[in-house]
């Protein structure tokens, strides 16, 4: 009797110790996870992980933008890096090249999943091979101040033409003090590679790109010229605050200081919480005066190399659920942004704010212009491509030097570079 | 025969303890081991917090890697980026600008800290609320500080150009981080205002220490104002200001989040410090080998000024 008590308590013990050997816990890194908009999406994925993998929990922990490469690239080179693996599209590039991004094209076969028509996957392709799954694909759209333009007498902006002339006619001292209250538009001019994702709209509009279609710096073209001299027109006529941050701008157009912001659609979540009840009727989405708009991927979703294989299983789990029709329509819904996968936006979706077939119609035409903001061939120099820039416009800016001049110069140091 | 005047040779053996490892630690001529031993604990974890992440450094900065991982000597040693340094236009820039904030931040503070610490040390009413007045910028957290300066400045809508306007002393809105000259202004201006209060308050702590006779002496021998200040007041306090002297040396060299957060080292490089520009190269740029010979560098030249001045305030000390 005895020996059967040690016996069966023994046995419970190996099978308890069993089980929580099984249990795993994944580590996942974002800087989603307090958005209100993709918060609860992300929360409603590990639910549904963790619903289906009894046991297995998923530690999520939010990290500042800001932080958030250093933070990547410390935890890789350390050793101990995230199972799932969360990075901005612009930035993963590096991680690939060195070798910690998983060849996902195995997993993607096995699970059958199919990738045609996924807007801005492309991007996930390093040297031949797939090392991520985009998740988000967007393209950029217009808001203006309908108070602001009405009583100016103006209408909406279609070109850089009348955008040119509404940001002259709306930049006003109202006051008579000698400071500027109100600004045509607002652009990234701070550090960082907002300010060439901004720059991007003038630069697709004049028919001009960063690189050719084979990777070639392609700064000294005449469309680059034109583009260089526009964006330098709002900065030297003051129609733009100086020194601003594209969330300082995006702030001042809530506020009214600022009458046009283009911008990505998330611009429609911050006029809905930022806004006051006065402001608000006043603040319109409208599609970009520019042609074709911005788009690009934003957010990709991968795994490391250097993890054990029955633990890559648990990640690729993780990962079919995201990328699951279901997840994809509920992000849909829930970010206010259409998701990647085609046919995720149902028609309810489509109907449930006026702005969604805007950012529709605006992603539509960015992807099909084949539009994303990380240049081809300098995809590993992406924000030393935004600091050469900034640096060399600021020098244009401050030197009085020519646009010529100054794509001529860009055109040096980014084929440095390579 | 009392009790106590009995000779003692029934009383058992004094037993001494083994002590560690058989080595009796509270013997005096073992007395430096215990010394040693108490103090490995903290030199151990100097040597892992410290001395380890400095070796990986410079292991680092003598390999071409664009992403560094922790182990050594894991591809071909090279010269490369420090020869790609030396003949970086940037890095000679990156110098000298660190130089003249060194010599611009480090003379101002020390200037504005002693006035301060002169001044809070005289007796009046409010003295306790000067001297904490005068501390506040060092007690509050630099970032939120920095932040709320960017705030400030701002060009279009900062209080400060608002102020400067309505003076009359600027016909319209200075864009501050917009030209070389301001940019190096502004954050001049920010470095001050946040380290002259630990020389103040440093100063202070010496001119505390002086003894009171020593003035009465001089008055009394007909010193005026300004002989009791060099001849007094300097003198007393000369170790108070080396050592406060090398600690902003050092903290301007080192200071990266007041410049990032201010600037980001620009416009066109007319901030770039060697610390802002170890950061760009490493977390923005990633290139941690190129970046850790800045590091290696920076380090050196840190060295070689602390030693400067350690010997240089020692002579003028005794």
């Amino acid at each position: 009797m005895r020996k059967t008590t040690i016996a069966g308590a023994a046995l419970g013990l190996l099978l308890a110790t069993t089980s929580l050997a099984q249990a795993e816990t994944l580590k996942f890194l974002t800087w989603q996870l307090t958005e209100d908009t993709y918060g609860p999406w992300w929360e409603a994925v590990i639910a549904k992980f963790e619903e289906a993998h009894p046991g297995d929990t998923v530690e999520a922990t939010q990290i500042a933008r800001q932080d958030f490469a250093d933070t990547m690239m410390t935890q890789f080179a350390g050793g101990s890096p995230p199972d799932i693996v969360h990075l901005a599209s612009f930035e993963y590039q590096p991680f690939a090249a060195n070798g910690w991004l998983e060849d996902l094209g195995p997993w993607i076969d096995k699970a059958g999943l199919d990738l045609d028509g996924w807007a801005g996957q492309n991007l996930c392709t390093w040297e031949g091979s797939t090392r991520c799954i985009n998740l988000q694909y967007f393209a950029y759209i217009m808001g203006v101040n309908t108070a602001l333009l009405e009583e100016a007498g103006l209408e909406i902006p279609t070109g850089w033409d009348e955008f040119v002339a509404a940001a002259r006619a709306l930049t006003k001292d109202t006051d008579g003090d000698g400071i500027t209250d109100v600004y045509g538009t607002g652009l990234h001019l701070a550090s960082g590679n907002n300010y060439i994702n901004d720059m991007l709209n003038f630069v697709l509009d004049a028919g001009g790109s960063w690189t050719t279609p084979e990777g070639k710096p392609a700064f000294d073209t005449p469309e680059m010229v034109a583009a260089i001299d526009h964006w330098a027109t709002l900065i030297r006529e003051g129609l733009v605050p100086a020194d601003t941050t594209g969330g300082d701008a995006r702030q001042l157009f809530v506020e009214g200081k600022v009458a046009m912001r283009i911008e990505n659609p998330g611009l429609a979540g911050v006029i809905e919480t930022s806004a006051s009840e006065e402001m608000k009727p006043n603040l319109k989405l409208v599609p970009s005066p520019f042609d074709p708009p911005v788009g690009g991927a934003s957010a990709v979703i991968t795994m490391p190399s250097e993890i054990p294989d029955e633990r890559k299983q648990k990640v690729w789990d993780f990962i079919a659920i995201a990328t699951s029709p279901e997840m994809q329509e509920l992000f849909s819904e829930v970010v206010g942004a259409p998701a990647p996968r085609p046919g995720s936006v149902t028609d309810a979706v489509l109907a449930s704010t006026p702005e969604y077939g805007l950012v529709v119609e605006a992603m539509e035409k960015a992807a099909a212009a084949g539009v994303d903001r990380v240049p081809v061939g300098l995809e590993t120099h992406y924000n030393e491509l935004a600091s050469i820039v900034r640096e060399e416009i600021q020098r244009m800016i401050i030197e009085n030097r020519t646009a010529e001049d100054t794509a001529a110069t860009l055109q040096e140091r980014v084929s440095a570079l390579q | 025969m009392s009790e106590l005047s009995q000779p003692r040779t029934d009383l058992a053996p004094v037993r001494r303890s083994s002590g560690l490892f058989g080595i009796d630690l509270a013997s005096p001529r073992h007395a430096s081991k215990l010394g040693y031993l108490l103090l490995a604990p903290a030199a151990l974890l100097i040597l892992a917090i410290l001395v380890y992440p400095m070796l990986l450094a410079i292991d680092i900065s003598f390999h071409d890697v664009k992403f560094a991982t922790l182990s050594f000597g894991a591809s071909e040693y090279t010269l490369a980026n420090y020869q790609k340094l030396f003949s970086s236009p940037d890095f000679w820039k990156a110098i000298g600008v660190t130089a003249q904030l060194l010599v611009v931040v480090t003379s101002i503070s020390m200037a504005v800290g002693m006035g301060t610490a002169l001044l809070v040390n005289q007796q009046f009413r409010g003295r306790s609320f000067a001297r904490m007045l005068i501390a506040l910028p060092w007690a509050i957290p630099e970032v939120v500080a920095v932040v709320t300066w960017v705030w400030i400045l701002d060009a279009s809508f900062g209080v400060f150009n608002w102020l400067l306007i309505k003076a009359g002393l600027v016909g319209g809105p200075v864009s501050w981080f917009s030209q070389p000259g301001t940019a190096f202004s502004a954050v001049t201006m920010v470095m001050v205002w946040k380290g002259y209060p630990f020389i103040s308050i440093m100063i202070l702590a010496g001119l505390q220490s002086i003894p009171e006779e020593y003035y009465q002496a001089a008055k009394v021998d007909g010193a005026n104002v300004f002989q009791r200040f060099f001849w007094i007041t300097i003198p007393c306090i000369a170790p108070v200001l080396g050592v406060t002297l090398i600690l902003t040396i050092l903290w301007v060299f080192r200071d990266f989040s007041i410049i990032y957060v201010l600037t980001g080292g620009g416009p066109v490089g007319a901030t770039e410090t060697l610390a802002i520009m170890t950061y760009e190269e490493a977390f923005n740029f990633f290139r941690m080998g190129y970046a850790s010979a800045i590091g290696v560098v920076t380090l050196l030249i840190c060295a070689i000024i602390s030693a400067f001045l350690v010997k240089k305030t020692s002579h003028a000390i005794y």
